[in-house]
């Protein structure tokens, strides 16, 4: 049985389109289709399952899927990282085309150049290895790399001196409001293998159709790094301000927060039901705002980048779990988008709790879990304090209930109703805890008497009735 | 070895292996004294910008270290597992004794680096920083010292001479930039004889000649002579690389030494600023080091020449023989009986014989050469190497008896 890894998201129908063109029609994959565990045509020589584009890359490499397809960028942002991983790249496909650039704010770094002037160089990207690669080979003095997990192009100038973003090309960054930098490769969807399975398994039924309507490009080539950068005496550049920042969420988050900051009187122009734009206008007097991922907002709040955040407490806790000594913290519950954060496994377990579930598996002498969760140091945290033993977190990006129990032992998982899991024959063993819509910002607060003012507007209008 | 508790690279250390460590860190450590040094110890971790901001760790070592978010890393940047000593060791000196003239330093450290498979992550050092302005005299002390260590091992200490200004200087005549010099060295250093013919097709007509002089060895001042006549010609910026390595090359031989010549040796090509220099014992590099003047500027700000080595302990360890790390003599004593009068007596005969210096073993099995003495309430039972037993009822007689046998 060969087992291939495809994509959820915006690739589906461009890629459903190629596979039945090579006569590896999948059924029920296409655009716009939800589902995550497909079979294939030919039920008995081929499985197939959606996951997170970038979440295919680490399940080839761990050798659970013989076959995908992906954007190379992302195998790419492994090999930066750790180049020794069993993933062979062997075809490009030809769709999704699309650049990796690094790019800065215009006025503030214009060249590549300019990132040698400052003293700390700030670089926000959702491809955080390659990320540290350009500034390892651009002989950066010192800097930090922002991982996030999108719309990284929103960042400069206040949150990001640079990004390492993809984009079609120079003038989608630009119109993004983003200056190109530095080119660092073209990118495009590839079928991607596991080394073991390419020496071990007949996956030709496979590659054989898919190799003939590729495209022929190296997957090497054009990785570009830039060079050592000129030494130059650093300017630290102190971003002074007389406004305060808040972020608000996109995503399954924002209908939330839209709903909180309508019983507050707060009305953002170009943030509402159905509609975003990455700098909302405020009407607030003295107040920016910002439209950035609730993942990444913590730490944004913890660096003093922004002021107020609105988040969810399961993004607050995994930064908290994984620097426990940050000064981002939890300043008013908005008392909204509530679920329950759970420890997840199939409903084929005779066990309830987490500790029969462990003795389940102590007994059947299970030498690893794998522990598969969209918050990793959440779920490294869950696996120490109930002393698993040898465990693996697999982080994933989403499309999670198809991981157990062939990709993974358990998932830490969000449910509102219990319905989608019980869907997907999963139960829920143990309660993490209960994860609602928050105010977040730093533990002492540097404000100017103008901006605390802002500051505190903010706190009393948000106030949960 | 994938089923071992152990991660990969990370080696145990067994007694065999502590004792061939311990004679080695000992061997460094008086050299080190003896000539002036003083020891200290740098953290396992430091901040990853002290590593890229003194910009003499390359691309590739940089994608090696052991890099990570600490648990108030927040912000994104990063600490190390300590991937070089040397850089530590400046941030050392430019944070709390900047105000010494001459910093004579030695550690004995590991650093940690990654490597593929079960290639050790984790090498052990010896090493010696010299902080100040002391060329050449310094340069020529941190080679003797190396050379001190080996023959306090009983190593014959060959050395190896260089200076990559030599080739810094022919690379720039052949109008290569800064990246470009470094890819190209490592070339030269790897063996690609393409690389030397890359060079001299971009030299001026009169450079040419004689290139293949720098992917050869020779000995000492004839053969920097012979560099220099035939180089200085075409590139005369060759020459102050060459001057200082004759001063150096020659002061050695006068004391006893025959240092080879080597214009390509080093893989840093871009910390060393000088000349440096590999020493080895039968075949095998043990040692390495040079001259890095530009280091604490980066570190500090602060223009303060140094140079230093370092000496690698594992290859140094699988040198040393069995003879080296033989087990000292020692004494087994056990009770007569279970007893606890017969027990008393053997823990007062150890402690006396603990007090005059006399290994003891009281559980295990004895470990190398030694004798055994039964203790019990009545007295105490010798034996000899012939196999006769000799009878003592005080604790000093004992101490005496295992003294004169010592002394046979």
């Amino acid at each position: 049985m060969i087992k291939l890894a495809l994509p959820a998201g915006d690739l589906r129908g461009a890629i459903a389109q190629l596979l039945d063109s090579a006569g590896l029609e999948i059924e029920g994959y296409g655009e716009g289709s939800r589902a995550y565990r497909l079979p294939g045509r030919s039920r008995d020589v081929l499985t197939a399952r959606v996951f997170r584009e970038k979440d295919i890359s680490i399940q080839i490499a761990l050798g659970n899927y013989d076959l995908g397809i992906c954007s190379i960028a992302w195998v790419k942002e492994m090999h930066a990282r750790f180049p020794g991983q069993p993933i062979v790249p062997l075809s490009d496909l030809g769709v999704a085309q699309a650049t990796l650039w690094a790019a800065g704010a215009p006025g503030h770094c214009d060249r590549l150049e300019d990132l040698s002037r400052l003293g700390l160089v700030r670089i926000a990207s959702e491809y955080a290895n390659i990320a540290e690669a350009f500034a390892r080979s651009a002989r950066l003095a010192r800097y930090r790399v922002q991982p996030v997990g999108g719309a990284a192009e929103a960042y400069p100038p206040e949150d990001a001196d640079c990004v390492i973003v993809a984009a079609a090309g120079g003038n989608q960054l630009r119109e993004a409001g983003a200056q190109p930098l530095f080119k660092l490769f073209d990118s495009s969807a590839w079928l991607v293998a596991n080394a073991t399975a390419l020496k071990t398994k007949n996956l030709s039924s496979v590659t054989g159709p898919l190799k003939s309507s590729a495209t022929s490009t190296a997957a090497g080539n054009g990785f570009r790094l830039p060079g050592p950068l000129p030494r130059n005496a650093a300017e630290r550049m102190p971003m002074s301000r007389d406004t305060l920042r808040l972020a608000v969420p996109d995503g399954h988050q924002q209908r939330h927060v839209v709903e909180a900051l309508r019983a507050a009187d707060l009305a953002f122009d170009g943030y509402g039901d159905g509609q975003s734009i990455r700098r909302p206008r405020s009407g607030v007097d003295r107040l920016d705002v910002k439209v950035i991922r609730p993942h990444d907002m913590p730490a944004l709040v913890a660096t003093g980048e922004v002021d107020l955040a609105i988040t969810g407490r399961d993004c607050l806790l995994e930064h908290r779990y994984a620097f426990p000594s940050s000064p981002a913290t939890e300043l008013l519950d908005l008392q909204r988008g509530q679920y329950n954060l759970s420890a997840v496994v199939s409903e084929d377990l005779p066990a309830t709790t987490i500790d029969e579930v462990l003795e389940l598996w102590r007994g059947e002498g299970k030498p690893i879990l794998r522990v598969a969760a969209e918050f990793p140091a959440t779920a490294d945290h869950y696996a120490r304090s109930r002393h698993f033993w040898r465990y693996h977190v697999i982080p994933i990006a989403g499309a999670s209930e198809g991981f157990v129990p062939e990709d993974a032992d358990m998932l830490i998982e969000g449910t509102e109703t219990g319905k989608t899991i019980a869907e997907n024959r999963l139960k829920a063993i143990d309660l993490l805890y209960r994860s609602t819509t928050c105010l977040i910002g730093h533990r002492a607060p540097n404000l100017s008497e103008k901006r605390r003012r802002v500051y505190d507007h903010l706190l009393s209008a948000l106030q949960p009735s | 070895m994938e089923d071992s508790m152990r991660p990969p690279g990370m080696r145990d250390m067994l007694p065999d292996d502590m004792e061939r460590f311990r004679i080695i860190e000992s061997a460094f450590r008086n050299a080190c004294l003896g000539w002036g040094y003083r020891e200290v110890r740098t953290p396992t971790i430091e901040r990853l910008h002290l590593f890229t901001a003194a910009g003499t760790l390359s691309p590739q070592m940089l994608d090696r270290v052991y890099s990570f978010l600490d648990w108030d890393g927040w912000s994104g940047e990063r600490v190390v597992l300590r991937p070089d000593s040397t850089i530590p060791v400046a941030r050392l000196y430019v944070e709390k004794l900047k105000d010494v003239r001459v910093a004579k330093l030695f550690y004995v450290q590991s650093v940690l680096r990654f490597a593929q498979g079960d290639d050790s992550r984790e090498d052990w050092q010896c090493g010696a920083e010299l902080i100040g302005d002391t060329y050449p005299l310094g340069d020529l002390e941190l080679i003797l010292i190396a050379c001190e260590v080996l023959q306090r091992l009983g190593f014959a200490p060959e050395i190896k001479l260089s200076d990559p200004g030599i080739l810094r200087a022919v690379l720039s005549k052949a109008g290569y930039q800064q990246v470009e010099q470094l890819s190209l060295y490592d070339r030269l250093l790897d063996g690609d004889s393409n690389a030397l013919t890359e060079v001299q097709e971009r030299l001026p007509r009169g450079a040419v000649a004689g290139l293949e002089m720098l992917s050869m060895e020779g000995d000492g001042s004839a053969f920097l002579k012979n560099l220099r006549s035939v180089l200085e010609p075409g590139i005369p910026e060759v020459s102050s690389a060459v001057d200082e390595l004759t001063t150096i090359a020659d002061v050695l031989t006068g004391i006893g030494h025959s240092p080879r010549i080597a214009p390509a040796l080093v893989r840093n090509f871009e910390y060393y600023t000088g000349p440096v220099f590999h020493v080895f014992a039968g075949g095998t590099k043990i040692a390495g080091g040079g001259r890095y003047d530009a280091l604490i500027s980066q570190v500090g700000q602060q223009s303060i020449p140094a140079s230093g080595f370092a000496l690698e302990m594992e290859p140094l360890a699988s040198l040393l023989s069995g003879a080296e790390s033989a087990a000292r003599p020692q004494v087994a004593i056990r009770p007569s009986g279970k007893n606890g009068a017969d027990i008393g007596a053997v823990f007062a005969l150890a402690r006396a014989l603990r007090e005059a210096g006399v290994n003891v073993q009281l559980v295990g099995l004895t470990n190398g050469p030694g004798r055994e003495i039964v203790a019990s309430a009545d007295g105490f039972s010798l034996a000899s190497g012939d196999g006769k037993v000799r009878r003592l009822t005080r604790v000093d007689e004992v101490v005496r008896a295992v003294a004169d046998a010592g002394h046979d």
